[in-house]
């Protein structure tokens, strides 16, 4: 176990907020506002020319026609972004997002600069946590109930864990069936630590102690999973050659398989929103494809690109608990929120 | 009456001087030398001397005075090709629209107007192969690439007429391998993670470079253990520290992904790699490829994606053996210095991030002029500079 030296709050950094403009400081969605169609008169007498008339008319017509809900016609529209403002001190390659639903906290694995940042709902910057320098390739963390960080270091290729009371960091290589574990993608779910194994491309559930409990896996994907949810006691899995999803009861048994199709050519990352739709990230298109329940394809939006709204590299998709869709941009270095 | 006869003799004196397709080679042979036209097999316009058909004999856009781009050219009349030459992997000049290439769009002594030494052929462009091998594969050492290959396109990677052990097994006989291979566990199969289908300097055309394990003891690999890359990073331990990086190839992919790339028994030289490795790259990549290979404009030098891309794993974007100056520096060595200023200095205001070499270029290509991300004009430069 390694203890980081700090004192009281020493290593969570209370960020400085840009001067000039607030950090997490909500944009108009990408389309035009929507217009005001009151009807209400301009203070014109009644008694006006017919030319007027027509002319009002057409100007009614032209200002009251549907609002365009955004740039790739779908529901969805940009609200803000949360990234680290600072000259200099961006963000390098963030990875993952977590959402700590009781605290109403973001947390952005920054693993390009070794550290954590947290935001609040709204977006505001609040500390950069680095764990006494210790961390090395962060890449994904979860938050357990016993208050431990849970991070997935890839450049110690552990399963690290963070006790912030103690101030202790304790890295440790995970086995299952007696083979190490190259550990990716991380979630948690009723007490239980989910980890994606890189190497056989399974996700293997660990209780608090590490020892594996069970093993999710897909006999005939080619490459096993790239990205996992936990969803309504589910497990969601995603196929990336094989472009499919494969949906697991919690105790490992498959309950259904779901084709993707043509709409999306590198699925890398997958969620399922409040309301039962799937969601799947393509990286190579860099946009996302929309599913309904039944795997029917209904639309896609965002697209390449740099400006608010569009993706570099974006490496992985996740609902926040207030219905918010979050992208995570490794090549913009941000994280991207959409909501409806 | 008069004006009408004027009108006829005039008309009359135009169509005998417009380059009509009974006359056009009339014309153009009075210069052009007719050897050049005659051979055994001989395209079906040349021999009707409808020169006109392909070039137009006053002024043109594309070269040789073609009247519209080679390819499409070609294309005007065999209608029926490019919904066949489009499907699975498709050869350069075919996806390039190079028919001529290999065809000889006059006449050639061979069949199909395929120019006349079809192997000498495949090697101006395959000049990587050798030329010789101290045990060659008879196919090979005849020129009969197109026993093994075909030329246009093919569902199998390097064009293979079928899978490489079908191919194998089409002339080696399953009872004769038998023979040759007497302590081999299983029916011979994945001829060539040992053999080189054209040549080596071994008898047998086992490839020269075997893997230690392999010509020691095959149960340093072969053992108890699953044949998972773990096997294989047991001993490189350089390759296991790689894969702790953000980004690398390490997957399950068909049990064991180091043997995507690389053969576990023998190879043509110290990497044991299966094929070339840009070959080996679009095997998964064929996307990316297309892509570059369908942009206007693109990185000239792209032969090897070792040259960018580091092929196990890597810590920046694209698996890039640098960050987006760095990579390009190498050769682009005083670009930094004259052009936008870029590096740690200078934000992209849009992200937040420095400015990078790939914030304005696509080396894998673009519909714009230096693999620019937009024309150059105006377009790229305010998606920064609103106000410009």
């Amino acid at each position: 176990m390694l203890k980081y030296r700090t004192a009281r709050l020493s290593n969570i950094v209370r960020a400085r907020r840009p001067p000039g403009r607030a950090i997490g400081e909500r944009g108009r969605g990408l389309s035009a506002s929507p217009r005001s169609c009151s009807g209400k008169g301009d203070g014109r007498s009644p008694g006006a020319a017919p030319m007027m008339i027509f002319a009002a008319l057409l100007l009614l017509l032209l200002t009251c026609g549907p609002a365009r809900v955004s740039a790739d016609d779908s529901p969805w529209q940009w609200t803000m972004a949360l990234k680290q403002n600072l000259l200099k001190d961006s963000m390098i390659m963030p990875t993952s997002l977590y959402i700590d639903e009781e605290r109403e906290q973001y947390y952005v694995v920054d693993s390009g600069r070794n550290r954590i940042l947290s935001f609040t709902r709204d977006g505001e910057l609040l500390t950069i946590f680095n764990a006494g320098r210790s961390l090395d390739t962060p890449f994904d963390m979860v938050r357990s109930d016993d208050g431990l960080i849970w991070i997935v270091e890839k450049g110690r290729n552990s399963l690290t864990s963070v006790n912030l009371k103690e101030k202790s960091v304790q890295p440790m290589t995970l086995r299952s069936d007696g083979a190490l574990l190259y550990p990716d993608r991380l979630e948690y779910h009723d007490g239980l630590l989910y980890v994606l194994d890189k190497m056989t491309g399974d996700v293997v559930a660990f209780d608090l102690g590490l020892n594996p409990v069970r093993r999710y896996a897909c006999g005939d994907c080619i490459e096993g999973f790239i990205d996992f949810k936990i969803h309504g006691d589910r497990l969601w899995a995603l196929d990336n050659p094989g472009g499919k999803i494969v949906v697991f009861a919690m105790d490992g048994t498959v309950v259904e398989r779901m084709d993707l199709g043509d709409p999306v050519t590198y699925p890398y990352s997958l969620a399922v929103g409040p309301a039962g739709y799937i969601y799947i990230l393509d990286r190579q298109k860099r946009n996302i494809a929309v599913y309904d329940k039944n795997g029917t394809y209904k639309y896609s939006f965002l697209r390449y690109g740099f400006a608010r709204g569009e993706m570099y590299y974006p490496t992985e998709i996740r609902f926040d608990p207030w219905g918010r869709l979050c992208v995570t941009d490794e090549g913009n270095a941000r994280v991207e929120v959409f909501s409806r | 009456m008069r004006a009408l006869v004027t009108l006829l003799l005039s008309l009359a004196a135009l169509l005998l001087f417009l380059p009509g397709p009974a006359r056009s080679a009339v014309v153009c042979l009075d210069c052009h030398d007719r050897n050049q036209f005659t051979n055994r097999v001989v395209h079906e316009p040349v021999r009707e001397e409808q020169c006109t058909r392909c070039h137009n004999p006053h002024v043109a856009r594309h070269d040789g005075l073609l009247m519209v781009r080679e390819g499409r050219l070609c294309y005007s009349c065999h209608d029926q090709l490019p919904n066949r030459f489009n499907r699975g992997h498709v050869h350069g000049p075919v996806a390039d629209g190079q028919c001529t290439v290999c065809h000889d769009p006059h006449a050639s002594a061979g069949a199909s107007l395929v120019n006349e030494d079809l192997a000498r052929n495949c090697l101006v462009c395959h000049d990587k192969l050798p030329l010789e091998f101290k045990y060659a594969h008879a196919p090979f050492s005849k020129g009969a690439c197109t026993e093994c290959h075909l030329p246009h396109n093919s569902e199998q990677q390097g064009l293979l007429k079928a899978t490489a052990d079908e191919l194998c097994l089409s002339c080696h006989q399953p009872e004769s391998l038998q023979a040759g291979h007497q302590n081999f566990p299983a029916d011979p199969a994945g001829c060539l993670t040992c053999h080189n289908p054209h040549g080596s300097d071994r008898p047998g055309l086992v490839r020269n470079v075997l893997h230690p394990p392999f010509e020691k003891d095959c149960a340093t690999c072969h053992g108890l253990k699953k044949m998972q890359a773990a096997v294989c990073l047991d001993c490189h331990q350089g390759v296991s520290e790689e894969m702790m990086r953000i980004h690398s190839h390490l997957t399950r992919q068909d049990g064991n992904s180091c043997l995507n790339c690389h053969s576990p028994h023998a190879g043509d030289d110290e990497r044991l790699l299966r094929g070339p490795l840009q070959q080996l790259c679009v095997s998964c990549h064929m996307d990316v490829i297309e892509g570059y290979r369908l942009s206007t404009y693109k990185h000239p030098a792209m032969q090897n994606c070792g040259d960018c891309h580091e092929p196990h794993a890597s810590n920046t974007l694209s698996m890039l053996k640098g960050d987006g100056i760095e990579v390009c520096a190498r050769c682009h060595e005083s670009q930094g210095a004259f052009s936008h200023p870029i590096g740690e200095d200078v934000i992209d205001e849009r992200t937040g991030q420095a400015m990078t070499c790939v914030t304005c270029h696509n080396p894998m290509g673009t519909e714009f002029a230096f693999h620019l991300l937009d024309d150059r004009g105006k377009g790229l430069c305010i998606l920064c500079h609103k106000n410009y």
